[in-house]
């Protein structure tokens, strides 16, 4: 399968985890109305790290906002897994989410109460299972995978914000989703955690065979994107 | 429950101040109980004791064992009516005295009984009414103020002696303990002149036929509806001896002012309880949006913070009974009395419960309305 994306014009190949489709975003009401996202279309394919940039009131956090369902667009359509995000109601939207989405949030979004594991194995129970042996050994790949596996036990108080932040990516990764949405994974990091951070998710992205798409305002951190887009005024601007 | 288990582990400390509250209120509520029921069969101990099945009052808005005054025509026609074992009056005054040569003051419930009647006491020491017409048996509550057989008890004002000659069980009514007396004693002491007749004289004759209730031992199969009739006709009340417990002084405010305050206490848990949940649901917005974020449900979360209030209230009360348990035991060591009845206990606490859950369950409600999106951080 191989389509071409609208705003770059890139060929992309391999199967489609993201598919958005002249996406219109319109907020508040009367004559207060915003268009927050006018006419956007985005596709993203496994492995590949889609990473959007664009000055605050661009559109952007809106893009991860109706990609992840957490709002419905005004017109426009999100398939993620071949499932039309915005045709289901809510709650089906909402178990989707734990399924077939991943977000990474910015830094401390983490369950206070919760180890960095007891992170992951909630995923499970959000998505209305027990966690098994099996759940309990992919929890600790995972983090593994992001160096914290020594670190399991600790809550988001007793690790750095670094190392929450990769607890944070373990956890989106957990119920194995079809793409990742991260918002503004380094702006509460210092330059080279960032850094890593980034390095960290693109490294990830091609492991789990996952699409991601980023949100970030900070243009030093998207060397290792497969794309970067840029968008203004809810568009995506050729760059 | 995942969640719940999690946050109430490392939450301890606010959840041990509302654990604290609830455990005490539960504590507070088997003690009142075990309290109330002690008092009231303090009040009441009299009544308890009594042979009757049934109690007759003169007909009145509310039957009252100090305002009842029956006469011989009523008796009678009681003692003659079909399906009553047995009849006799009962008379009931409350009186000030003096214990001759101890100077001691005492308040007494003087109880006309008639010799040789069901209604007369059960003797713990001493003699049962004999020959002597001034002879009394007393309650053991007045032979704890020093009282004792032998004395001699000068009633005030009236100035008719009694003599002490038994002693009966804690005997109550309206909490001022019973002097049996023989009905002729009691008529001359509530109806006769201070001090007696003149020497020389009878008392008059009337004053022997009247009393202030009527005592009934019903046969089992007696019919209530002609009872209800002969009441009518003789403008009298009767009311089943458990019944007229109301009738005894205090016993209807007591009864209502401790479930007043049981209610209360009640009440004023599930307002704490809802209070608590609903400052902890507002300090949990970020993370409930979060986990709504993650993917799950309004329901799901619902369930897992009622779990969390359910378990904060099993394990309260529970601390509360034990507590209250604990406490009653040595309440009953002491000199008040404390009488525990498990279902009355079972009930407060079942409403305990549902108050402690209806307060939560309406604080929780709002997790409904936390939007995931303030997960994203130019959302917050």
């Amino acid at each position: 399968m191989s389509q071409v994306s609208k705003a770059t014009g890139d060929i992309i190949s391999g199967a489609t985890r993201l598919s958005a489709k002249n996406l219109r975003l319109v907020l508040g009401d009367g004559d207060q109305t915003v268009t927050a996202l006018n006419d956007v279309s985005l596709s993203i394919a496994a492995g590949e790290f889609v990473a959007v940039v664009g000055p605050s009131g661009s559109g952007k956090s809106s893009l991860l906002a109706v990609c992840g369902g957490l709002r419905s667009p005004t017109s426009g359509s999100v398939l993620i897994g071949g499932v039309d995000l915005t045709s289901l109601p809510e709650r089906a939207r909402t178990q989707l989410r734990s399924t077939k989405i991943g977000f990474v949030f910015q830094q401390s979004n983490l369950v206070s109460s919760l180890s960095a594991i007891d992170q992951l194995l909630l995923m499970v129970h959000v998505a209305g299972r027990s966690p098994t042996v099996a759940d309990r050994d992919r929890a600790r790949a995972l983090l593994a995978g992001v160096g914290l596996d020594a670190r399991r036990d600790r809550r988001p108080g007793q690790l750095s914000g670094g190392e929450n932040q990769r607890v944070g990516i373990a956890r989106a990764l957990m119920n194995a989703p079809e793409i990742l949405l991260v918002d503004e994974p380094t702006s509460m990091l210092d330059h080279n955690r960032g850094a890593e951070i980034v390095d960290l998710l693109a490294r990830q992205t091609k492991e789990h065979s996952v699409g991601t798409l980023m949100v970030t305002h900070d243009p030093t951190m998207l060397g290792v994107a497969s794309r970067v887009l840029q968008m203004d005024d809810g568009k995506f601007r050729a760059t | 429950m995942f969640l719940a288990l999690k946050d109430l582990a490392f939450a301890k400390g606010r959840f041990a101040l509302m654990a604290t509250v609830i455990t005490l209120v539960a504590a507070l509520i088997v003690i009142l109980s075990g309290m109330v029921s002690g008092l009231v069969d303090q009040n009441i101990s009299g009544l308890k004791a009594v042979r009757a099945t049934h109690i007759t009052f003169e007909l009145d808005r509310v039957p009252s064992y100090t305002n009842s005054f029956v006469d011989r025509e009523m008796w009678t026609a009681f003692e003659k009516a079909p399906g009553v074992a047995a009849a006799t009056p009962l008379g009931n005054t409350i009186f000030n005295a003096r214990v001759l040569q101890k100077e001691t003051a005492i308040t007494l419930t003087l109880w006309g009984v008639v010799p040789g009647t069901f209604m007369e006491p059960d003797v713990a020491e001493g003699a049962a009414f004999n020959s002597d017409p001034r002879g009394v048996i007393v309650s053991q509550d007045l032979v704890e103020k020093g009282v004792a057989i032998g004395d001699v008890i000068k009633l005030d004002r009236v100035l008719t002696e009694l003599k002490v000659i038994g002693t009966a069980a804690s005997r109550n009514l309206g909490h001022v303990p019973i002097v049996y007396a023989p009905m002729d004693l009691w008529q001359e002491a509530t109806y006769g002149p201070p001090g007696g007749p003149a020497p020389g004289d009878e008392l008059p004759k009337a004053l022997r036929d009247y009393a202030s209730v009527i005592a009934l031992q019903l046969k089992p199969d007696a019919d209530m509806a002609a009872i209800n009739k002969l009441d009518e006709e003789t403008g009298t009340t009767t009311l089943s001896r458990i019944d007229s417990y109301h009738a005894a002084p205090a016993y209807q405010e007591e009864v209502t002012s401790i479930t007043a305050i049981k209610f209360f206490m009640i009440f004023v848990s599930a307002l704490v309880v809802g209070a608590f949940f609903a400052v902890w649901t507002i300090q949990r917005t970020q993370e409930i949006g979060l986990v709504k974020a993650l993917g799950a449900t309004t329901s799901w979360l619902i369930r897992d913070a009622l779990s969390q209030a359910l378990i904060l209230m099993l394990g309260s009360m529970a601390a509360g009974i034990a507590i209250g348990l604990s406490l009653g035991a040595w309440i009953a060591t002491t000199r008040a009395s404390f009488i525990l009845v498990p279902e009355d206990v079972t009930r407060n606490m079942i409403f305990l419960l549902i108050a402690g859950m209806i307060g939560a369950a309406l604080s929780i409600r709002r997790i409904g309305k936390v939007d995931p999106i303030i997960a994203l951080g130019a959302e917050r």
